[in-house]
């Protein structure tokens, strides 16, 4: 009987209009939150170089690239870079100076054959699971560590070929091929992936198989330190990166294709999830400012049963409780639509060799309740003061 | 429920002189269950002692209480118990509701409050010549129809005093004698007491003190 006097008279098509309006922008707002969320996970799981470690190199220049400028590192200069009070240790980066082919070794993968680029750095610079990164000549296989971008672009020939996508659990567990010739020889050796990185974009090997591989198979030449790896210390990354830009270095990990289209995808998700906040927050208050007309609308009828005895929290918890059922519709059929539009996104994203992992982020399920008790709160607030302005009057 | 006046003068009749019988200025206690006339001239304060009864205004000096407790005090939850069980009103604009029919009226107020059953409350219908408007719409009754359909809200709750502002004032003498019949009767069994307002002659009712404004 109170609904049918307080909310049967109503203009039903506002209340359509501001539940659409919720419904998209919830929508827009649980996807947004939970593909920022993905999308920064996505090549950080399994990051085995350690924390605060930045591979260095010069900055690439119009005449450095006519060899007009130096462009190696020379012992005095990685020592006075490490002395530094800012940085822990330093290291040159260890380059092959003989060829260098991978291929899959697996009936289970279709043959997949590429150049490869071998660089190397200690174990003290590797995160502490990485007991495996060893290698001697009676080792039986030889420990790899992938650049992430290598996995886009496997996935890629993948979807070329129609196969299933690579996960970085099923790339660790393909077999490979390397084979290294050089002038004294050649040799094929079975090797395995045993982590992934986004900072290094050449395939990383133990620096006992670099020396060993150089002396047996390379050129004489000792080749040039082309790039360092420095790990700063702790809470002073800030200092080493300005460091860095005064002496004309870059981190290599700027250049990085995953960090680019990392931050490419997670700014547009960040300007969605913006725009979706505003939605949100513009839907709430359109539905919050019908409940404040439907209360004046309703001024005699809410006015005459707080004057025959009605309390004003309970007339105020009619209209709360009305919204709230229309909020919440929107926000289950929200929930329904961003499933949709999870599929869509990962689908499209797949295409270009990016897989996020597709399961529910828990952040896209508790922006519902909080969202919801957000609306509750505010809504029960703004009720209860429209309707205490009408209780003694 | 007493109810004790002392010295009360609403606002705006602060400037106007109100003489020693009058309950404006004055002392008046009127006790549990006493039958109260107030009889005044329009613009003597009438509906403005009923709004204050009911908390709807506040602009007066002096001080009114119910039993020993001032009603300046009250707060929400005080006012609301007043309501529901304290003081029933038939307010001179009987605050309806017009889209609803006479039974969901008195529903309304019998949900909330409790009280006289349904079928009594159909008798007591039948009884003001109501039997026909049980099922129609408050908005197109007469006005005398809606005046008696709001006496019957009125007696469909506990209470222990009933305020009537101008109660006949759209019913004829014949509905008058029988709303007057119905509001003793249901006075005596609840042990309550009325406090009426009215413009008419004191004739038609019975009543245990009077009071000028």
């Amino acid at each position: 009987m109170l609904k049918k006097l307080l909310f049967q008279n109503q203009d039903k098509k506002q209340v359509f209009l501001a539940a659409i309006g919720a419904l998209l922008g919830m929508t827009f707002l649980i996807t947004s939150t939970h593909f920022l969320y993905r999308i920064n996970e996505f090549g950080e799981g399994n990051e085995i170089l350690g924390s605060n470690i930045l591979v260095v190199q010069r900055k690439v220049t119009a005449a450095s690239t006519f060899n007009l400028s130096k462009n190696d590192f020379t012992q005095e200069e990685m020592k006075e870079i490490e002395e530094q009070p800012f940085v822990q240790r330093v290291q040159a980066v260890k380059s092959n100076n003989f060829r260098v082919w991978l291929e899959t070794n697996s009936d289970l993968v279709p043959p997949f054959k590429t150049d490869a680029f071998i660089q190397s750095i200690d174990r003290e610079f590797l995160d502490a699971n990485a007991a495996e990164w060893k290698w001697d000549t009676n080792s039986r296989e030889l420990p790899i560590i992938m650049p992430r971008d290598f996995v886009v672009m496997l996935n890629t020939f993948m979807s070329s070929m129609s196969m299933p996508q690579v996960t970085d659990e099923l790339a660790t567990s393909i077999p490979f091929k390397l084979r290294i010739s050089g002038a004294k020889g050649e040799k094929w050796l079975n090797a395995r992936i045993i982590g992934f990185t986004n900072e290094i974009s050449a395939l990383l090997v133990p620096m006992e198989f670099m020396n060993y591989a150089n002396n047996k198979y390379g050129d004489e030449e000792e080749g040039k330190i082309t790039q360092i790896i420095i790990q700063g210390k702790k809470g002073k990354f800030g200092s080493l990166e300005k460091y860095l830009d005064k002496n004309n270095l870059e981190p290599k990990k700027s250049q990085m294709i995953v960090g680019r289209l990392k931050s490419i995808i997670s700014t547009l998700v960040m300007i969605v999830f913006i725009v979706s906040i505003v939605a949100v927050v513009s839907s709430g208050i359109v539905l919050l400012q019908y409940m404040r007309l439907l209360l004046s609308q309703n001024d005699y009828e809410v006015k005459t049963l707080l004057r025959i005895g009605y309390a004003p929290h309970f007339i105020a918890s009619l209209f709360i409780r009305y919204f709230s059922l229309v909020f919440a519709c929107s926000l289950f059929a929200a929930f329904g639509l961003f499933f949709v539009l999870k599929w869509w996104i990962n689908q499209t994203l797949q295409i270009g060799g990016i897989y996020l992992n597709e399961s529910l982020s828990l952040i896209s399920i508790l922006i519902i309740p909080l969202s919801f008790v957000l609306f509750i709160t505010v809504g029960t607030i703004s009720a209860r003061k429209n309707v205490m302005k009408l209780f003694n009057i | 429920m007493k109810i004790t006046f002392e010295n009360v003068i609403p606002n705006p009749l602060s400037e106007y002189p109100h003489a020693s019988e009058s309950l404006w200025g004055n002392t008046h206690v009127l006790e549990q269950g006493q039958k109260v006339l107030i009889n005044a001239a329009s613009g003597k304060g009438k509906t403005t002692l009923t709004h204050i009864l009911a908390g709807l205004r506040h602009d007066y000096t002096g001080n009114i209480s119910f039993d020993s407790t001032s009603i300046s005090s009250f707060k929400t939850d005080e006012w609301l118990r007043s309501r529901q069980s304290s003081l029933s009103f038939v307010f001179q604009d009987l605050q309806l509701f017009p889209s609803l029919t006479s039974e969901e009226n008195i529903l309304l107020n019998t949900n909330l409050k409790g009280g006289v059953s349904i079928a009594q409350m159909r008798e007591w219908a039948e009884f003001l010549g109501l039997g026909d408007k049980w099922n129609t719409k408050a908005e197109i009754m007469s006005m005398g129809q809606q005046q008696r359909l709001c006496i019957l809200r009125a007696l469909s709750q506990p209470f222990e005093t009933l305020v009537l502002d101008e109660p006949f004032s759209h019913l004829d003498e014949q509905n008058t004698k029988l709303a007057l019949q119905l509001i003793q009767e249901r006075c005596s069994d609840l042990d309550a007491g009325f406090l009426l307002t009215t413009l008419d002659p004191t004739d038609r009712v019975s009543f245990d003190k009077e009071i000028k404004l």
